[in-house]
């Protein structure tokens, strides 16, 4: 099961100038102690950060690094020493020609012994997603919520005892990662790396401290492994507790956070010229503190929601969705497909046409419109839900109806009732549109 | 895994305690293949078939692998939940692996002890359809039914599915088994005496005015109106769609003189059932019948009030129409009619003969009664004289 490694670390001494043609490529090829993985979701980029430790001669070292068969960015490789940072120098970075996906560092030491590297790079091919379970109550005014991270490694490359940072935020990026990775070494468009100063992205040293609590596994038999969150300006950090091997081509699911006790609106919503003739269900909460959630924005992702329907919990599936990114104090709709247990059937039941004016030529250039509508609205559900009817009107309109309602915008007003289980309403409400010279605005 | 040939879906645990972080993905496939406990299939979303099941698992002390796999069943991956259910705060579920093209996934289970935990696992499957299907048998006078509520699954998920207890949001679960490629059908109410109104309706729009002038005797479409109310027995739920077949009654010939004769059933016809919320009608169109007759004409149709532009076209007047229309019954017996009038745009009704409902600002309707053999000189006369105003020639008929 356990694929070779592909990233391979080779290390040549070099004893004269003269001999720098010939690579002797086998010298010591030291182990990953540590592997990092700060993955993107919202491109397709994950920074890789492994430690190793190598033993540099005094003098002038020379240090190749392959990667055949990865999706690594040869413009992002980077290397800096963790000890005797300020003994060790890198001089330049070559990539050989005929030679794909590998480089070489010249790198000038003046200590002779161990010393712990760090090498970053940019790889395309890891993704993660946040999905999400509601299970509602029977009555459907509190749900649990579970959030889950998804991650995938399509990278090429096995990542061992990884440890997993998941960023949530939208990032810049002017060139693809897999396009760069598939250029085998830097092209034209890109700045070669060694133009990149080794600091040029702020070592995260917190993390990196992070790496030094192993045991992921001894953690993992008490507890889902946790995911801790933080705020770094406009982005989340999501930090998943201990180590973990997600090989290429595999998926792996993590519990990230579970809230009972949710409090949920079971909210209908109709409105004849989004849906036609159907009424849409939503689930609404709020993403705050006072509704038990707010502690973290909630990513982008798929939701699957479930209501109980039996005192042992057995499921009615109620739809799924997609939800968009959720920042703390959001209120949030999901929708959940069209609901036939809601009915709403608006009716035309009487249209007059007055006040006609002509022009000095006799031809009609003004009237009114009168329309009076009526609304059947039946809740066949045995819940309590809240719904809300939305109409539409154009030009120089005036509505009268003993019904309460909301403007919403200069053109749409909404209708929002309570309704009981198997309750019927009727609104009736009458249109006034003037036309043609008719309309004062 | 291959060995087991009749179940599609797969359980496995693996006894795989995590010793060394390495085999945390090698999959052990040391089975003891749980039997289901009990299989759940909930038909409430119309959209989507769930199915739950239960197996007993036997974890041991640590992390465990409880392996999911399956072949040639059309399970929604995405959509695969699990929850314990005798142990939910002690037993685990760590994690869970999806490995790269098949369609398994492993569960990381931590247990505090070795037992056994009964394990509920939800997907949604497509394959298994369920339709809804009516039968009902009318009484000769066509007064009442007896219906009969079919729940129809036909199950091409693949999958075998034993004792399932099959709920479809109302009354109680079925409990059946049902084959991969088998059909099943299910009686799901059964109702005696359910009261009918029995309706031909003459709709303006689609039917001819003039009989005379038909090749063919005019068909009046003939509607069997079940009420989803208390009253008619119904009214616990919403009538889901389906085809109802409608059969009536008949007495049959003895075989010897003297032989009380037998019953029958005759087909009368068929109709698509629309959805149909409580207290609400269900309207079936099963037929038509020729011993009604409908003439319709407009014995007056006369502009007024026009006006014109200095062009001397005319842009806006009113007209004055009047409608007569003649109903005859052939029939020996009572039969109600509906009359479907359609009057665009603005108008008012000046005089009628019968009442009139409106159904909407364009449309109105007259129920009438007819009285048996009310043809020639007893015929049923309605007429109605309307006023359209304000006419421009670009009326509205519809909304």
């Amino acid at each position: 099961m356990k694929c070779l490694p592909k990233l391979l670390l080779a290390m040549t001494t070099i004893c004269a100038a003269t001999a720098l043609q010939a690579r002797i490529n086998v010298v010591t090829l030291p182990d990953r102690d540590k592997v990092q993985l700060t993955i993107y979701n919202s491109v397709d980029l994950t920074l890789v950060k492994e430690t190793r430790a190598l033993t540099f001669r005094k003098g002038l070292n020379r240090l190749e690094f392959s990667w055949a068969n990865t999706l690594i960015d040869p413009t992002s490789v980077e290397f800096r020493a963790l000890t005797q940072a300020d003994k060790v120098d890198v001089l330049d970075v070559s990539f050989p020609p005929r030679v794909a996906n590998t480089l070489e560092w010249r790198i000038q030491s003046d200590v002779a012994g161990e010393v712990q590297v760090e090498i970053r790079y940019f790889t395309s091919g890891l993704s993660w997603t946040a999905d999400y379970v509601a299970e509602a109550n029977q009555n459907e005014k509190a749900m649990q919520l579970a959030g889950a991270v998804r991650i995938t490694n399509n990278s090429g490359e096995d990542y061992e005892n990884a440890q997993v940072r998941l960023v949530v935020g939208v990032i810049r990026l002017v060139e693809e990662i897999v396009t760069l990775a598939r250029q085998n070494m830097p092209q034209a468009s890109a700045p070669p790396p060694s133009a990149m100063p080794a600091t040029a992205l702020p070592a995260r040293d917190r993390a990196a401290a992070g790496l030094a609590f192993g045991g992921g596994v001894a953690l993992a038999e008490a507890k889902p492994k946790e995911v801790v969150k933080e705020g770094m300006s406009e982005y989340f950090l999501y930090t998943v507790e201990g180590r973990d091997t997600i090989p290429n081509g595999w998926a792996k699911r993590l519990p990230s956070f579970q809230t009972p006790d949710v409090p949920l609106t079971s909210y209908y919503k109709f409105e004849k010229e989004r849906w036609g003739d159907r009424v849409l269900r939503f689930y609404k909460f709020k993403n705050d503190k006072e509704n038990k959630l707010g502690n973290e924005p909630l990513p982008d992702g798929a939701v699957k929601a479930f209501r109980f329907i039996s005192p042992d919990k057995l499921y009615a599936f109620v739809g799924r969705t997609a939800v968009k990114y959720i920042p703390i104090g959001e209120e949030v709709e999901m929708e959940l497909g069209n609901d036939l247990e809601v009915l709403v059937k608006p009716k035309l039941m009487n249209w007059e046409k007055s006040d006609l004016r002509f022009d000095a030529n006799g031809n009609v250039k003004g009237w009114t419109i009168k329309e009076t509508w009526e609304i059947e609205i039946q809740n066949s559900k045995e819940i309590d839900i809240t719904l809300d009817i939305r109409r539409n009107f154009a030009g120089d309109w005036t509505l009268e109806t003993a019904a309460k309602y909301e403007k919403v915008d200069a053109n749409k007003v909404k209708f929002v009732l309570p309704l009981k289980p198997g309750e019927k309403q009727k609104i009736t409400y009458d249109l006034t549109t003037r036309q043609g010279i008719n309309a004062q605005r | 895994m291959k060995k087991n040939a009749v179940k599609n879906v797969l359980w496995m645990t693996a006894a795989a305690l995590l010793v060394a972080s390495n085999a945390a993905l090698a999959r052990v496939k040391l089975v003891a293949l749980p039997e289901r406990a009990r299989v759940v299939v909930s038909l409430n979303n119309p959209d989507a078939t769930l199915v739950e099941e239960e197996r007993l698992i036997t974890l041991q002390k640590g992390v465990n692998k409880v392996d999911f796999s399956w072949r040639g069943v059309n399970i929604d991956g995405t959509s695969i939940q699990v929850r314990c259910l005798t142990s939910p705060d002690k037993v685990k579920i760590l994690n869970t692996s999806y490995p790269p093209n098949e369609n398994a996934l492993i569960w990381e289970v931590f247990s505090p002890a070795a037992q056994e935990e009964r394990m509920r696992i939800s997907y949604l499957i497509s394959g298994l359809n369920r339709e809804v299907v009516y039968r009902a048998v009318a009484e000769p006078d066509e007064k009442a039914l007896n219906l009969r509520n079919y729940l129809r699954l036909r199950n091409n998920s693949g999958e075998d599915l034993t004792d399932a207890e099959i709920g479809i949001g109302y009354g109680a679960n079925f409990k059946k088994t049902i084959a991969h490629e088998e059909v099943l059908e299910m009686q799901s109410e059964r109702l005696d005496a359910v009261p009918i109104k029995k309706i031909l309706t003459w709709d303006a729009a689609n039917l001819p005015w003039d009989p005379e002038y038909e090749k063919k005797t005019v068909g009046i479409p003939l509607s069997y109106v079940i009420m989803n109310d208390k009253a008619s027995k119904l009214g616990a739920h919403t009538l889901q769609p389906g085809k109802v077949r409608i059969f009536i009654k008949t007495k049959e010939q003895p075989e010897k003189e003297g032989e009380k004769p037998g019953e029958g059933v005759a087909f009368t016809g068929e109709d698509w059932a629309q959805l149909t919320p409580v207290d609400r009608e269900m309207k079936l169109y099963i037929g038509q019948s020729r011993d009604v007759k409908v003439t319709q004409r407009r014995t007056k149709n006369d502009r007024y009030e026009i006006r014109r532009n200095n062009s001397n076209n005319d842009v806006v007047w009113n007209v004055d129409e009047v409608y007569k229309i003649e109903i005859e019954n052939f029939k020996k017996q009572a039969v109600d009619l509906v009359i479907v009038e359609h009057i665009p745009g603005y108008w008012k009704m000046e005089e009628t003969s019968h009442p009139f409902e409106k159904k909407d600002a364009f449309t109105i309707e007259y129920k009438l009664s007819l009285a048996p053999e009310t043809s020639a000189a007893k015929k049923t006369t309605v007429t109605f004289n309307v006023k359209r105003l304000n006419v421009q020639g670009n009326e509205p008929s519809r909304y």
